[in-house]
């Protein structure tokens, strides 16, 4: 006999998730994964300036704030045609990855490490161990005895006072748990660190965006203007901060995070061959490096690999009605063409229809429909999307960026390729993406200086911004990497608002219920033969979902009264 | 129908107050109408300039403000005057508190406004339509008073500002009052047009100096008229 | 038990925190709230001699940018301390516990603090159908109504929390509403934006800490230390405004000198919030300082009151870009058409009266009464 597991909620995550899983003999042999909260964010759009948009779409989520606003300012340029000025795009491009820094070391130490680290055990440490191994490890200067003994103390204090705060009730002292005390220590004085240098970086978005989280975007452009003789506009100080940001996020990254990782995986060997899932990945690519219309340009490539097959990267076309279709027959919706069948977003249409338990319950019946969230397929194959699909198919198509740092990353830990396919691949590609970022970061940024230089300060493109000059009917897509995964926005204009606006996000392909073919998605397949040490206390089951880092109001909003189908299609 | 040449009276009708009441009232809704359209929908004829150069927006919205003040005294004296002025001027005359009043409405969107007969309309003061609708630009002035002190209550510490502090929470918000006072706007220069026209319209057809009434404050009425209003024989007699 | 709670000052210097810098963050927060010098000494005291207060922070319909905003509070010690100091017993984003063991983290604070604790609410509560959000298998509201119960105040972070936000949007299809049209017989603090500004959120906290009662509040609930001012009134571009310098286009010559947004639809003239004075991130920038208008965020209903790049609201059923000039210029246009309709028909209907004049300089009787 199983035992069935309810974990909700899941903590440590953007959103309201919740997990079930069945254990039998000590391993997982069945999990369920269910959204419970929605707010219906495309119905609200209906009948509104598509040039407001980005505003309501950056509401979905606040965790990866901005990367929505940014695929809604696609989506809408798309659908007008409306290509922005390379100032514009290079902008675009370093709030990106400001947001991929920020979001993947707030990840790594806050909403990830506590999987894998020991707090209490900390308390046990010899401060001047633990300052041998983080200087045997990093050059980061922040590694004295005198320094790792202050956080001792400062942290056993907290926990003798009694009220543990975030701390309560956490799962200290499981068995699961190997790391040694001293590397336990380095790892809680570099949450306390990573907690206090996050809210640096973001600030690029608060020099171009005015304010983050939720920074501000513009169709056809950014909002900020460049005038480097002007005191209200991006001048040398502004620029030489945003260039100061990036330099100390490459230090913290590759002094911090990276050596982090590194040493707390080389502990978790065995997680290179648990979590890994499903076979399938799936990237939409981004960071165009001269112009979003050519995906050749991208620094993060476009692609799908199917059954593992590293030896084909596979087109992706999200306009193609037969490669992405959402299902429901699983969710609480409903479509007026019946329960299994699966609908492109551009003809999305979906209507509220909950039948799961009245509130409270204890469980929920995974018979019938259980969750909010709807379930994409591609090409009817269930995806999992984010680093590790990024990395892959970096990894796939040969990038040398790509090559050197998955490589350098296998031959330190000393692992097969194969290893990627785990809980500890996804954890592992995230760190080692952030650290491609950084360098593109200091890229874009030294374009956007040599544009300046020679006398190109566009930041807007107002061609389009009359609805006067638009066509009666138009549609668009908008594709980005967001950092958690392939983010798609699907917009049809009529009469200069709003007719149907559909997204289609990365928690969607990962935490989506099964489909009517009865596959499991990411989160669901991943979990099936977690080994669980104590059912009481399931803690691995959080160390495979917490390395995708779910973002579960993204996936929730979807819901859109009666999607009308348009043949009139503008330019892609 | 009355001869045109049934001997006339003339009739004290519009006593001194109530004409510089009305005319300046007149002189701030121009005033106001016009600051304020400028104030929302500033027209773009400074470029390449810098601000401590220029005030001029500052000014119109200083403009506004002033007037704004005079026109909300102005109103109150007019409301005070309507307790104390001649029976023309008072209150009872614009609310339709009589079933007669009613009546003499329907009779004057039958003969001024349908054109349906030509009977005529025997009112000294004001026609009863004509006073409701005097009374429901008095809801609207009470109204922009509400709404713009409410939203200028953000900007001053004084006393009478504050007093419409809590207008904007009440109204949900400071766009919401910002939309209405807007709004409102409108109602006043649609008022003008018809107004103006009417005045005219009443000369035109009725002769009996409408228009220089509100200057000089005599009006040409019909001696019948006059005389069934001072015996209080007249089909509607508004005095309570 | 609570009596033997280490005090804030006695934690901060268990951290290694020096005296002068203690003194230097109360200055840092006295300055915020606009105390006088004085203050300080006040801030310092409460920090040395109260206990730490319990808190427990709810997440419903939100997108946690009120919690990544929280963590964005930028004064040196801010970040990491005012999370100890309050005792955050649960709190989604951050916690380590996950399912039953995180609930049972609230109850405890329930029962062991009854009329002590806090309640602070992120985003806002389906009504529709409770289950439109539920956790651990109960809805936002049966969660919130029974935490409440004995709860000293209640904080509601951000606009989904103190107005609703995107989802209480038109049509509003979850039928979320705020905190406070869902309870009723507690304070309830709106600490309006989307999100807060982070050391707002900050200064809402050590306010309670430190007077140990609620802030000052205006006509919506919102602390009148951050909510008492319009952004506009507080605008560094303000010059311009009474200038009547604008930005008539983005990035044109005027958005490249730093003109007013006004015509581009700044709500800055509606919005009372702190954007002006205390700035985002650190005081880095503001939406205006940056070329975007401001949208209004911290205003109820905002998500209404647009298209976002107007200055005037649209109106209902009249389409984009339709606003109360256009409806009125119309009427004008229909009220000057009828009047020459009107003028006709008076000429031929009233024909006779109008003839029936007098001829010139033929005497009619008048009498002065």
């Amino acid at each position: 006999m199983a035992d069935r597991i309810v974990i909700d909620p899941i903590t440590r995550i953007e959103g309201h998730l919740r997990v079930e899983i069945e254990v039998k003999d000590g391993k997982v042999t069945d999990a369920y994964s269910a959204g419970t909260m929605v707010r219906g964010i495309e119905t609200i759009l209906k009948g509104r300036d598509p040039r407001d948009a980005w505003a309501f779409v950056g509401r979905v989520c606040g965790v990866c704030t901005s990367t929505h606003s940014l695929t809604s300012v696609r989506t809408v340029e798309n659908a007008l045609g409306i290509s922005v000025p390379p100032n514009a795009e290079l902008i675009r491009n370093l709030m990106a990855n400001a947001l991929y820094i920020q979001d993947h070391v707030v990840h790594f130490y806050q909403l990830h490490a506590l999987d894998w680290v020991d707090v209490v055990s900390a308390l046990k440490a010899n401060p001047a161990e633990a300052s041998k191994i983080a200087q045997s490890i990093s050059a980061w200067p922040k590694s004295s005895v005198g320094y790792f003994t202050d956080i001792q103390k400062r942290f056993k204090n907290f926990v003798e006072s009694g009220q543990l705060g975030i701390f309560a009730n956490g799962y200290w002292g499981h068995k699961a748990y190997k790391l040694p005390p001293e590397v336990n220590l380095i790892a809680v004085a570099h949450y306390l660190e990573a907690l206090q240098w996050q809210k640096e970086l973001v600030k690029v978005h608060t020099v171009f965006g005015g304010k983050n989280p939720h920074p501000n975007y513009l169709v056809g452009g950014v909002p900020c203007s460049i005038n480097i003789d002007e005191a209200n506009a991006v001048n040398a100080e502004r620029l030489a901060f945003v260039g100061q940001l990036f330099q100390d996020a490459k230090t913290f990254v590759d002094q911090v995070y990276i050596p982090d990782l590194l040493a707390v995986a080389s502990f978790y060997k065995d997680w290179g061959a648990i979590g890994g899932g499903l076979t399938n990945y799936l990237a939409f690519g981004d960071f165009p490096s001269n112009g979003y219309n050519n995906p050749d340009s991208f620094k993060m490539p476009r692609g799908a690999i199917l059954g593992r097959d590293l030896s084909h990267i596979l087109e992706v076309k999200a306009e193609d009605p037969e490669q992405i279709q959402e299902y429901i027959n699983n969710s609480w919706y409903e479509y007026s063409k019946g329960n299994d069948s699966g609908l492109h977003p551009w003809d999305g249409e979906t209507k509220f229809n909950y039948t799961g338990p009245k509130p409270p319950y204890e469980h929920l019946d995974f018979s019938q429909k259980y969750s909010w969230v709807k379930t994409p397929r591609w090409k009817g194959h269930p995806m999992e999307v984010g680093p590790l699909a990024r990395t892959l198919v970096g990894y796939a198509s040969g990038r040398a960026d790509y090559k050197e740092v998955v490589e350098y990353a296998l031959k330190t830990l000393d692992v097969p390729v194969a290893a990627l396919f785990s809980t500890l691949g996804r954890t592992a590609a995230r760190g080692l993406e952030t650290k491609l970022t950084c360098g593109w970061a200091l890229e874009f940024y030294n374009q956007l200086l040599a544009n300046i230089k020679n006398g190109d300060s566009r930041t807007q493109n107002n061609a389009s911004w009359d609805p006067e000059t638009w066509p009666k009917k138009a549609k668009g897509i908008g594709m980005v990497e967001a950092p958690r995964g392939a983010l798609s926005h699907f917009i049809v204009i009529e009469d200069k608002k709003i007719a149907n606006y559909q997204l289609v996000v990365p928690t969607t392909w990962n935490a989506s219920p099964r489909d009517p073919k009865g596959q499991r998605s990411a989160y669901e397949e991943s979990l099936i033969g977690t080994p669980i040490a104590d059912p009481k206390n399931p803690m691995e089951v959080l160390r495979t979902i917490h390395s995708f880092d779910p973002c579960l109001a993204c996936a929730v909003h979807l819901y859109d009264e009666n999607g009308s189908t348009i043949h009139e299609m503008k330019t892609y | 129908m009355r001869n045109r040449t049934t001997p006339l009276r003339e009739v004290h009708v519009w006593e001194l107050p109530v004409r510089f009441y009305h005319w300046i009232n007149a002189l701030c809704v121009v005033t106001l109408c016009v600051t304020g359209y400028i104030i929302g929908n500033p027209p773009a004829f400074m470029k390449g300039t810098e601000a401590y150069f220029n005030y001029w927006f500052g000014t119109v919205r200083f403009i506004h403000f002033v007037t704004a003040f005079v026109f909300f005294f102005n109103f109150i004296f007019r409301l005070y005057w309507g307790f104390t002025g001649n029976e023309f001027a008072r209150w009872y005359n614009y609310i339709p508190l009589k079933r007669c009043q009613w009546k003499e409405m329907l009779e004057v969107i039958k003969v001024d406004v349908l054109q349906l007969t030509n009977k005529k309309i025997d009112s000294i003061g004001h026609n009863s339509l004509a006073s409701f609708i005097y009374f429901l630009t008095f809801l609207i002035f009470l109204l922009q008073c509400l709404t713009g002190f409410g939203m200028y209550a953000a900007m001053s510490k004084s006393f009478l500002p504050q007093m419409f502090a809590w207008v904007v929470p009440f109204l949900g918000g400071d766009m919401h009052v910002r939309q209405i006072h807007h709004i409102l706007m409108w109602g006043f220069i649609l008022f003008a047009i018809v107004h103006m026209y009417l005045v005219f319209y009443h000369d035109y057809i009725e002769r009996r100096g409408v228009t220089s009434s509100m200057i000089g404050g005599w009006k040409f009425i019909e001696e019948d008229v006059v005389e069934r209003h001072d015996n209080r024989t007249e089909e509607c007699p508004k005095k309570i | 038990m609570e009596n033997q709670r280490p005090t804030f000052y006695e934690e901060l210097r268990g951290k290694g925190v020096s005296r002068r810098d203690f003194i230097k963050f109360c200055t840092t927060m006295a300055a915020f709230m606009g105390l006088e010098a004085s203050g300080v000494a006040q801030i310092a005291k409460a920090f040395e001699t109260k206990p730490r207060l319990p808190v427990i922070w709810f997440h419903f319909q939100e997108c946690t940018c009120c919690s990544e905003s929280f963590i964005r509070a930028s004064h040196p010690i801010v970040a990491d301390i005012i999370l100890d100091k309050i005792s955050l017993d649960y709190q989604e984003t951050l916690m380590a516990a996950s399912g039953a063991p995180a609930e049972a983290a609230y109850k405890a604070v329930m029962e062991k603090h009854p009329g002590e604790y806090i309640v602070m609410v992120e985003g806002s509560i389906p009504t529709e159908n409770e289950a439109y959000c539920c956790i651990g298998g109960r809805s936002a509201l049966q969660i919130l109504q029974e935490a409440v119960k004995n709860c000293k105040a209640v904080v509601a972070w951000g606009n989904c929390a103190s107005a609703g936000c995107v989802q209480a949007a038109s049509p509003n299809p979850t039928g979320a509403k705020p905190v406070h049209k869902v309870i009723s017989g507690k304070p309830v603090i709106n600490v309006q934006g989307c999100p807060p500004i982070a050391d707002v959120m900050a200064g809402v906290v050590v306010h309670l800490l430190t007077f140990d009662r609620i802030p000052q509040l205006d006509g919506m609930s919102r602390p009148k230390a951050f909510y008492s001012r319009r952004v506009h009134d507080t605008c560094y571009r303000r010059a311009n405004f009474d200038a009547g310098l604008f930005v008539e286009s983005f990035d044109d010559e005027g958005a490249k000198r730093g003109y007013c947004l006004y015509k581009m639809g700044c709500k800055g003239p509606v919005t009372y919030n702190s954007c002006g004075i205390i700035k985002w991130n650190d005081s880095v920038s503001y939406p205006i300082q940056s070329g975007h208008p401001c949208i209004g965020c911290a205003e109820e209903g905002f998500w209404d009151n647009g298209p976002f790049y107007q200055h005037l609201p649209g109106v209902a059923g009249f389409g984009i870009e339709t606003t109360a000039d256009k409806v009125g210029l119309g009427l004008g246009i229909g009220t000057a058409v009828g009047i020459a309709a009107h003028a006709v028909v008076t000429n031929v209907r009233k024909h006779k009266e109008i003839i029936n004049e007098p001829e010139a300089g033929s005497e009619v009787e008048t009498k002065k009464v």
